[in-house]
């Protein structure tokens, strides 16, 4: 059983954590072409190499962010995800 | 058998497992015989002189004892329900049945040998070259041919015998009690790391309890007492014996498998000293009984007590071979001459120990061939003859009798634990040995360090120096006090332990590489001079290595002949790539006790009183309805009817519930549901439509705003985890302001509706005034009921007068109990899933899962009423507005057949031209409506009131219907309004 | 006896011919470069030289023949989906496989075994009538059954409601069958070659020359060539591979783990197969039990095993065969797959000219070899996609359109 360090929580078996998906930017909806935005939705970077991704330690909801190494499967850093997401993200209507 | 009973039996002073005070009896295909306590099924057997111990795959040709060790398919043994049991390592018990397996007639008599006589006509590869012409004949020879598969048989009435999974945790794992195992676990636990040492014995010692190693024996016997002695008093060493390691994974998490228990090991840091396997030659016959592992002969001897046979031809490649004859000689074998393949003759102590016993030592010779007795079951002799060179022998041979052949030609180190992870064997011509280049890399959590015979290292002192090595680094590694000063890198000691080419081809054939599958060098050559011959495609092909022993003892000689026959060179050659586990595990080990919890709502007991079926909703079980099984449509109908005439209870305790607080609560929900939620007014609920990215209905609830930052809201039963996660991931990102809580085990849900819910409530002390007008439909209070702290929302998924009564949950049975009680005199009764689902279809509500599916947009499940158009962002909706630019495929509609219609079955399909456009979601027969009610997906041009479409029913016949105006019950939503 | 057999053995000293050729030198011009040695690629160059009479083709294996995803599959050959364009396209590989023995003149072990997917849940009942229904519209034999067929049809699988999830029914698929993977591989490359079709293992593609947004050429470790038009069907390692032509794919690699069991006597016909379980099973031609789970979690270019696979899917297995407890597992292996959104494949153009697609099969590429080689070499011939795979084309992911396959794809082998 691989080990994973939660930000919060301290070093767990990885069973206790949820994989939520690569960090990806999402374009802005009201701005963005539908291409854009479908290929925000379905197409992947499948990066084979290190990746940022979204993980969830499950018994505690809370998210985080991994740095991990797809070939290997090592885990290099762990961190609380305001490192990326510092600022209130706000939308706004599309201009007409 | 005309054996006399333990006629191979030693003098009391050998056999370290044996328990001589106790004897234990068995029986072997219906013959009974006796060992002692410590036997093995296979050395006691030896012991009684009965060396026949299986049939082979193929060709079922007699095997016996190979390498004693449990590390060869010759053994295998059933054992009542047990199939594939290895007779070599498994203990005798009191009664035990032993059968052979794989036989066509008796072990003894075993007509499936007649194979071996058509042997030229199934060549390696056959069945692909073969059996399917005429078109349609394989479906015939593949009923034949699949009849001779299998080794063991599963009884289909055997029961699990459920076991127990243990966690541990340790600085440091030794996997291997043998000399550098024994010699790390004390250098680790000196300095100050707790150890557990495994071995897969009954007791410590490894090779030190019966190879030779130096002329004096007692000597090899004092260092391993000294060791045994030491590591098992030390009070930093745990010792588990019998236990194998399955396979070194992920950051030094490790499978211990012993008989009874599946431990999961967490190690700082892991040595791994798990040994050499010792190599077959091949030659004509060398699979017989009483062709044997120089090893496996000493086991018998040292660890058994047993007399390996009368006679014996020991032939070696190294200075192992000369040990195995002293300890032949010291068994009261015969040993009718030593056959060193080496050219020059040797000078050590240990062949000069041999010499000065006149054993007749011939160099530069090999066994050619081994002369079976009648039936293959045993071997009369060895025909013997000077190498000439690579696989090569003069022409002139010699005959020399015996019944035991000895082979101590090399080994291959038992790397495969580390090879699993990642490592190589590769062939070193040097040594004429595979050898591990280097340890595979994973990481800072995940190290383990090689010991002993592993790193090709095999004198006695050198191998004790490399387990000390190893076990200062694993302290290292593991952190624990000052790092030990590292010893110097030791040389390997490899360079007389292989012989380079232990294979003689003979003209008849029946030179076997691999036992398991019964292949022979020209198998080999055949898969490569076909065109099969990178490694992996000989193995694909021919199947070597494939089979129970993984290519133990073949994985090397392939290498070399498959190797040789492509022409190319083998210096740096890998084997095939191993994979866990090391040994075949029991599935009932790895499965343990099943662990597949259920949640419960609080008022699970009381469905079960009341006589609840209960039904699996995802974790959840929910009452399908009260009542017995066989009465279940009259009671669904009843418990309807009570809600739409009377007072019906429905436990809604699985919902999910969280709790959204926070000044940007509002805006929060605004970004997460499909509806306007910033000027929902306090007290009031809204429908909640949640979507995902992609625009498809993923969920959908009530949000009640409870006050101007703070909402209540219910998720589908299933979705509660996945909602809430949700949530958190992208509050992660928009870093609002708001907290979000699932409390949907906090809180139980009580659903009272009916046209009396109203009179059912006013009967309790209730502080919230439920009149008409205090308290319209869609809206939300909170208040005391009966003293209970109680949210009330007035919903109407049913379509009738009614109330979600959310209360804690430790309260919830007393409620649902008053409940029920004051309402009994307004036909009150408990209502369940089933009927639920009947109401809510009346209503033409529906359910996200069962009338959506994983693409389902809101218009496609007519639900753009619930889509606030206006407001910037929402989820889905950069999605959904693509999609409203796009042709729509489908739509969800109502249809109504007459009662009296065959009733379609939810997915029967619905189609426009005869293709398929969509199916039934939901459909059953009402008695409040007198006529089969319907939710279906149809065309876009179909989807309007009054359209016929067609559906086909599952034995193909067509209905017709029409679509009608949702809702099908009460139109005006008048009566959930009063 | 076999009439082959009997020739062989009889022969003195049988002359071994080769399957196909060593690998030979690079030329410097192909009308077609096919990269990938797997089943697809090796089935795409035979189709290409048969029904084409394209053969100036190369197939470009990095590793050994057949050794990706083709080596590690679980055999099972089926085609009861739940979308009509999935039922149409594996209705064609299904039958093209029952005739592949005499097409390619080896034997593949076709083995018909029927194929039950159990529903333990009323909504996976109602998701095997759906496809059962679907199934049979188009003519494919499926149909949802209940416990006491299922007894008939697999007397040992547990219909007690001891357990936790009880067998409600299943969808019964009597065309199901297994198939000898590597010899489909190997049947393939054989008839190929001797087309003319070269195959070079150990020939790993570095890079492409792309001109004005056409394929011209492939950068190889033995060197460079020049090529007429390339197929690309290396699951696994799709995103890697299309990367090097500059473009992207909706795929995640995620690793698949299987095990067998050690050989015992045949007790198991028909393959097994439960979502909610999430657990496979069918019995070898050999013996072995062939069982596996749903894909990992997360997303990793690795076939390293894990306990936690073994334990979790043992302890469903028991559920379904309490029986088979003392018998032992021999050997776990793994594959990297490529998961798409809509759990279908990717067929037909890039945006790339000449470059074309044979990606995204998830756990399901074995049993698509011989249409998708098939319907792959139509295309690369034709420049036109036929309708079976149209439904297919990277193209539907920036339209925001997917293929209905998810409704029924929790464990689909």
């Amino acid at each position: 059983m691989k080990l994973m360090t939660c930000p919060l929580n301290g070093e767990r078996n990885i069973s206790e954590f949820v994989y939520g998906g690569e960090v990806v930017d999402m374009p802005n909806p009201a701005a963005c072409s539908d291409q854009e935005w479908s290929a925000y939705l379905f197409i992947e970077e499948n990066t084979k190499g290190i990746v940022k991704e979204w993980w969830m330690h499950a018994a505690s909801s809370y998210w985080f962010i991994a740095e991990r190494n797809t070939e290997t499967n090592e885990i290099i850093r762990t961190f609380p995800s305001s490192e990326l997401y510092m600022q209130r993200v706000d939308f706004r209507a599309a201009k007409e | 058998m005309s054996a006399s009973l333990n006629s191979m039996r030693l003098l009391q002073s050998t056999g370290l497992y044996l328990d001589r005070s106790k004897t234990i009896s068995f029986q072997f295909n219906g013959q009974s015989f006796q060992g002692f306590q410590g036997d093995t099924i296979a050395s006691a057997l030896a012991a009684n002189n009965c060396k026949l111990l299986s049939r082979s795959f193929k060709y079922h040709r007699p095997r016996g004892i190979l390498s004693m060790s449990g590390q060869d398919s010759n053994t295998l043994v059933q054992i009542g329900d047990e199939p594939n049991v290895r007779a070599d390592t498994r203990a005798i018990e009191e009664g035990m049945q032993v059968q052979a397996q794989n036989v066509i007639g008796s072990l003894e008599k075993d007509y499936g040998s007649l194979i071996g006589l058509i042997g030229r006509f199934l060549p390696v590869g056959f069945y692909y070259k073969a059996f399917y012409k005429p078109k349609g004949a394989w479906r015939y020879w593949e009923k034949l041919i699949r009849r001779m598969a299998g080794l063991g048989k599963i009884d289909p009435g055997s029961e699990i015998e459920y076991t127990d999974k243990q966690y541990r945790f340790t600085d440091v794992t030794v996997i291997g009690g043998g000399p550098a195992g024994l010699s790390a676990a004390l250098e680790a636990a000196d300095n100050g790391a707790t150890v557990i040492l495994i071995e897969e014995n009954p007791i410590l010692g490894g090779s030190l309890n019966y190879a030779r190693f130096k002329t004096d024996r007692d000597q090899v016997y004092r260092i391993r007492n000294e060791l045994v002695e030491r590591v098992s008093s030390h009070s930093n060493i745990e010792v588990l014996t019998q236990a194998q390691c399955g396979g070194w994974f992920e950051d030094n998490w490790l499978s211990i498998l012993t008989p009874g228990r599946l431990f999961k090991l967490r190690s700082k840091a892991v040595v791994i000293a798990s040994g050499s396997f010792e190599q077959p030659a091949v030659f004509r016959n060398n699979d017989l009984p009483g062709v044997m592992l120089g090893s496996a002969a000493q086991r018998l001897i040292r660890l058994y007590g047993v007399k390996p046979g009368q006679s014996a031809v020991v032939m070696t490649a190294n200075e192992d071979g000369y040990g195995v004859a002293l300890d032949l000689l010291d068994a009261g074998v015969a040993v009718a001459a030593l056959i060193d393949m080496r050219e020059q003759i040797s000078l050590s102590d240990l062949s000069q120990a041999v010499v000065a016993k006149k054993i007749e030592v011939l160099n530069g010779h090999t066994i050619y061939e081994a002369l079976p007795v009648a039936g293959n079951r045993g071997i009369r002799g060895v025909k013997v003859a000077a190498i000439s060179g690579e696989g090569k022998v003069v022409d002139e041979t010699r005959t020399i009798d015996c019944d035991l052949a000895c082979i101590s030609v090399g080994y291959t180190p038992a790397a495969q634990l580390i090879c699993h992870f990642g490592g190589r064997l590769i062939y070193d011509e040097s040594i004429s040995m595979l050898k591990l280049d280097g340890m595979p890399k994973h990481g800072d959590k995940c190290k383990a360090i090689a010991a002993g015979s592993l790193n090709t290292v095999f004198d006695l002192q050198q191998v004790l120096a490399d387990g000390k090595n190893a076990g200062g680094s694993a302290v290292a590694i593991a952190g624990i006090g000052v790092k030990p000063a590292l010893g110097q890198k030791l040389l390997s000691s490899a360079v007389e332990q292989n012989h380079p080419w232990p294979i003689f081809s003979h003209p008849q054939g029946k030179e076997f590489v691999d036992f398991d599958e019964d292949l022979q060098i020209h198998d080999i050559e055949q898969a490569v001079a076909e065109g099969y011959e990178d490694l992996n495609l000989v193995k694909r092909y021919s199947t070597v290595v494939m089979g129970p022993s993984q290519g133990r003892q073949s994985a090397l000689n392939n290498l070399r002949i498959a190797t040789k026959a492509a022409g190319n060179p083998l210096q740096g050659l890998s084997i095939t790539t191993q994979r866990p586990p090391f040994h075949p595990e029991p599935i009932q080990l790895l499965a343990g006790r099943s662990f597949q919890p259920v949640r419960r709502t609080a008022i699970h007991h009381r469905h079960i009183e009341l006589g609840a079926q209960m039904m699996p909703a995802g974790n959840w079980l929910r009452p399908a309805y009260y009542g017995l099984p066989e009465q279940s449509e009259n009671a669904v109908e009843q418990e309807a009817l009570a809600i739409r005439n009377g007072v019906g209870l429905i436990d809604v305790s699985t919902l999910g519930k969280l709790e959204i607080r926070g000044t940007d609560a509002a805006e929060f929900l605004n970004r997460m549901y499909t509806f306007s939620y910033l000027k929902q007014p306090v007290d009031r609920l809204r429908y909640a439509l949640m979507l995902d990215e992609t625009g498809v209905i993923i969920d959908d609830g009530i949000a009640a705003r409870l006050s101007e930052n703070h909402f209540y809201v219910s998720t589908t039963s299933g979705g509660s985890d996945s909602v809430y996660r949700s949530m958190l991931h992208w509050n992660a990102q928009w870093r609002l302001d708001v907290d979000i809580t699932n409390v949907t085990s906090a809180y139980a849900g009580i659903s009272i509706a009916g046209p009396g819910s109203r009179d059912v409530l006013q009967e309790l002390n209730c502080d919230v005034d439920l009149s008409a007008d205090a308290f319209t439909y869609s809206e939300v209070r909170r208040g005391q009921l009966n003293g209970i702290a109680a949210c009330l929302l007035r919903v109407g998924f049913v379509g009738e007068l009614g109330w979600e009564i959310h209360v804690p949950s430790s309260q919830a049975r007393y409620l649902w109990d008053i409940l029920l009680e004051t309402g009994q005199k307004y036909g009150c009764r408990p209502v369940g899933v089933e009927a639920q689902r009947l109401l809510r279809l009346e209503k033409g509500h529906i359910i996200v899962g069962q009338d959506t599916d994983g693409l389902t947009v809101p218009e496609e499940a007519a639900m753009s009423w619930a889509i606030a158009k206006k407001k910037p962002f929402h989820i889905g909706k950069r999605s959904v507005e693509i999609l409203a630019n796009k042709k729509q495929t489908r739509r969800l509609v109502g249809f109504t057949l007459p009662k009296k219609s065959v009733l379609p079955q939810e997915s029967n399909l619905t189609l426009k031209d005869d293709h398929i456009v969509g199916r039934i979601t939901s459909v059953a027969r009402s008695s409040t409506l007198n006529e089969i009610i319907g939710l279906a997906y149809v065309h876009p041009e179909q989807s309007d009131v009054g359209t016929s479409f067609d559906i086909k029913l599952s034995n193909g016949n067509r209905l017709s219907t029409k679509v009608v105006a949702l809702p099908f019950y009460d139109p005006n939503g008048k009566r959930q309004e009063i | 006896m076999p009439l082959s057999l009997l020739k062989y053995g009889l022969t003195k000293q049988p002359k071994l011919q080769r399957h196909f050729p060593p690998t030979p030198e690079l030329k410097n011009s192909y009308d077609v470069v096919i990269v990938g040695g797997g089943g697809h690629g090796l089935a795409a160059a035979y189709y290409l030289a048969k029904n084409w009479g394209i053969t100036n083709v190369a197939v470009l294996e990095k590793s050994y023949l057949a050794g990706g995803n083709t080596a590690r599959n679980t055999t099972i050959v089926r085609s009861n989906y739940l979308t009509p364009e999935g039922v149409q396209f594996y209705d064609e590989s299904v039958k093209l496989f029952q005739n592949l023995s005499n097409e390619l003149d080896y034997n593949i072990l076709y083995s018909e075994r029927g194929h039950l997917t159990l529903a333990h849940t009323d909504a996976a009942v109602r998701t095997a009538r759906w496809r059962a229904e679907v199934n049979k519209h188009l003519g494919v034999d499926s149909e949802l059954i209940y416990p006491d067929e299922i007894a008939r049809l697999c007397p040992q699988l547990n219909l007690g409601d001891d357990v936790r999830y009880p067998i409600l029914g299943a969808l019964y698929h009597p065309p199901g069958a297994l198939a000898r993977h590597d010899g489909v591989a190997w049947g393939y490359a054989r008839r190929a070659a001797e087309y003319g079709v070269e195959i070079h293992t150990q020939t790993e593609v570095t890079g492409f020359d792309i001109e004005k947004g056409k394929v011209v050429g492939v950068k190889t470790n033995r060197g460079n060539i020049q090529c007429g038009k390339v197929l690309q069907a290396v699951a696994g390692m799709s995103s890697e591979v299309a990367r090097m032509a500059d473009f992207k794919l909706p795929i995640k690699t995620i690793p698949l783990q299987a095990c067998v069991s050690e050989a015992v006597k045949p007790f198991l016909d028909p393959i097994i197969v439960s979502g909610s379980l999430h657990v496979y099973v069918s019995q070898s031609s050999r013996g072995e039990l062939v069982m596996g789970a749903s894909a990992e979690a997360y997303p990793l270019y690795s076939t390293r095993s894990t306990l936690e696979f073994k334990e979790e899917l043992m302890m469903h297995l028991l559920e379904m065969f309490p029986f088979v407890g003392k018998l032992r597992v021999l050997r776990q292996w793994a594959g990297m797959t490529d998961m798409t959104p809509d759990f279908s494949p990717v067929m037909g153009l890039t945006p790339i000219e000449n470059y074309y697609i044979d990606a995204g099969w998830g756990t399901w590429g074995f049993k698509a070899t011989p249409v998708c080689g098939k319907r792959m070499a139509e295309t690369i011939a034709t420049g036109k996609i036929p309708d079976l795979i149209k439904p297919f084309e990277l193209e539907r992911f920036y339209r925001n359109e997917q293929v209905g396959e998810r409704g029924a794809a929790s464990v689909g082998h």
